[in-house]
């Protein structure tokens, strides 16, 4: 862990301890916590402070980590995997027992094979074949509760949508399935600390029968059939049975909870802003910039880890090999030096000063996928319910840990 | 307008194609299929190259002259 002595020095009375603790219930800048409940409650507040005000800030939890925020910082750390490897794990003080998540969890070169082997898979002009899918299912969602005149958004239309584009048409798993398995996902990741583990057994485990269901099948020359005939590491080695299964467990953590928040708060932000509904309407091209402005400033991801693998560095502190970091993406889309209102959306220009899909050779595969969902979903929804609202009284509900999530939207039309 | 491709840099994020299909096409990992090279943009091109360019996440595209 890096020493915390000089950086703190500051005459700034709004980095005071107990101003921070007043204002964000912790004292985000010297002990930023990821997983601490105020976390979730000052969300926005808290990052756009701290990418303006303590763009590199501290947390003793556990080992403890040094966060990043600014845009230009994170890209520069997430381009640079030699020196900030992503192969001892993405979380901060990570269990030695939970085995790791590949490839998102290894550095080239073994990163690179499974890359090369998945991203073809993933492509745009691939999503661009699935488009026409995933527009019918927009619209069989919304034919399920439209004549209510309002809707439990998360329940009803962002749960479903992701899991039915990737599981029915990229990873091909029986639609049955899919309420179970994206409960356990989210389970794992939200649900209360000691049954986390669980959860995130039992999607393991009901991937790899559906891995063992597959090799013992004829082969559909698709996205499994390349995880099962799997790559060669850098040593010459094969990939191992239980790095196949991980392949698919990655691809399901990264394609669910992740696409649930950013339709959400596309839907909330759509609600609360009825002027840029109507530009949105009004300009239909406009709606791949504004996918672009969403994910900017309400990333999914809060922040991805990386381990120093030598002394360096940034921005004035010094790491030693071996310390964790975190890149902060949720800040680092809202960073004023990027951006003139980053508060504000501007769906008129393409203004991609974001990581939120990760930068460097980490970068989110699906983020073709999400994107096309997200595109489809706003042009679908403002066809059909173009005016609508929050449900008055019903307060959306959020969790916050490395990912942010939003667990309930009630609207109404 | 000259612009050089990063070949190291390009991660597959794709928009520039989304923005300048005409000037980057991609290949079918989606990345850029001119990557680590320098390419001309002829002079009807140069605003949706410039659009394609600035909306690199990575800033692998760079203005040569």
């Amino acid at each position: 862990m890096a020493e915390t002595g000089p950086v703190f020095e500051t005459d700034d009375p709004e980095l005071a301890p107990e101003r921070l603790i007043e204002r964000f219930g912790r004292d985000i800048y010297r002990d930023f916590d990821i997983d601490d409940p105020t976390l979730n409650e000052h969300f926005h507040e808290a990052i756009d402070f701290m990418v303006q005000k303590c763009p590199v800030a501290h947390s003793k939890v556990g080992t403890g980590y040094t966060v990043f925020s600014k845009e230009e910082t994170i890209r520069r750390i997430g381009q640079d995997w030699q020196t900030f490897s992503s192969a001892k794990g993405y979380i901060p003080n990570r269990p030695a027992d939970q085995p790791m998540m590949i490839p998102v969890e290894q550095d080239p070169p073994d990163h690179t094979a499974w890359r090369r082997a998945l991203n073809p898979h993933m492509s745009p002009q691939v999503m661009a074949k699935v488009r026409p899918d995933v527009l019918r299912e927009v619209n069989s969602l919304i034919d399920s509760f439209i004549d209510k005149g309002e809707c439990e958004f998360i329940s009803e239309m962002a749960a479903q949508l992701p899991g039915r584009a990737f599981f029915i048409y990229v990873l091909g798993v029986p639609v049955d399935d899919l309420a179970t398995l994206v409960r356990n996902v989210d389970l794992s990741l939200f649900g209360p600390m000691e049954t986390r583990a669980k959860y995130h057994k039992e999607v393991y485990d009901y991937l790899e029968v559906f891995m063992k269901d597959r090799a013992a099948s004829p082969p559909q020359g698709d996205i499994i059939d390349t995880i099962l005939k799997g790559v060669t590491y850098g040593d010459g080695s094969e990939a191992p049975w239980d790095h196949k299964v991980s392949v698919v467990l990655d691809l399901t953590y990264g394609g669910i909870s992740t696409t649930i928040y950013a339709l959400g708060s596309i839907a909330r932000h759509l609600a609360e802003h009825p002027e840029q509904r109507r530009q949105l309407i009004d300009n239909p091209d406009w709606i791949e910039n504004s996918v672009e402005e969403f994910v900017r400033a309400y990333s999914p991801v809060v922040a991805m880890g990386r381990s120093c693998t030598r002394d360096v560095e940034v921005e004035g502190v010094q790491l030693k090999e071996g310390d964790f970091i975190m890149l902060g993406y949720s800040a680092a889309g809202r960073d004023p030096r990027s951006i003139a209102n980053p508060k504000e959306l501007n769906f008129a220009e393409p203004t991609i000063h974001h990581a939120t899909f990760g930068v460097g050779p980490h970068r989110c595969i699906g983020s073709h996928l999400a994107r096309m969902e997200m595109a489809a979903f706003i042009e679908v929804w403002l066809k059909r319910i173009p005016d609508f609202r929050l449900k008055p009284g019903m307060e959306p509900v959020y969790e916050t840990g490395f990912l942010r999530a939003m667990s309930s939207l009630y609207l109404e039309w | 307008m000259r612009l050089k491709i990063d070949e190291v840099l390009c991660s597959g994020h794709g928009r520039c194609w989304k923005y300048a299909p005409d000037v980057f096409p991609i290949d079918d990992d989606g990345f850029n299929l001119l990557r680590g090279s320098i390419i001309e943009i002829p002079a009807d091109q140069e605003e949706a190259a410039t659009k394609g360019m600035k909306a690199c996440p990575e800033r692998a595209i760079t203005m040569i002259d």
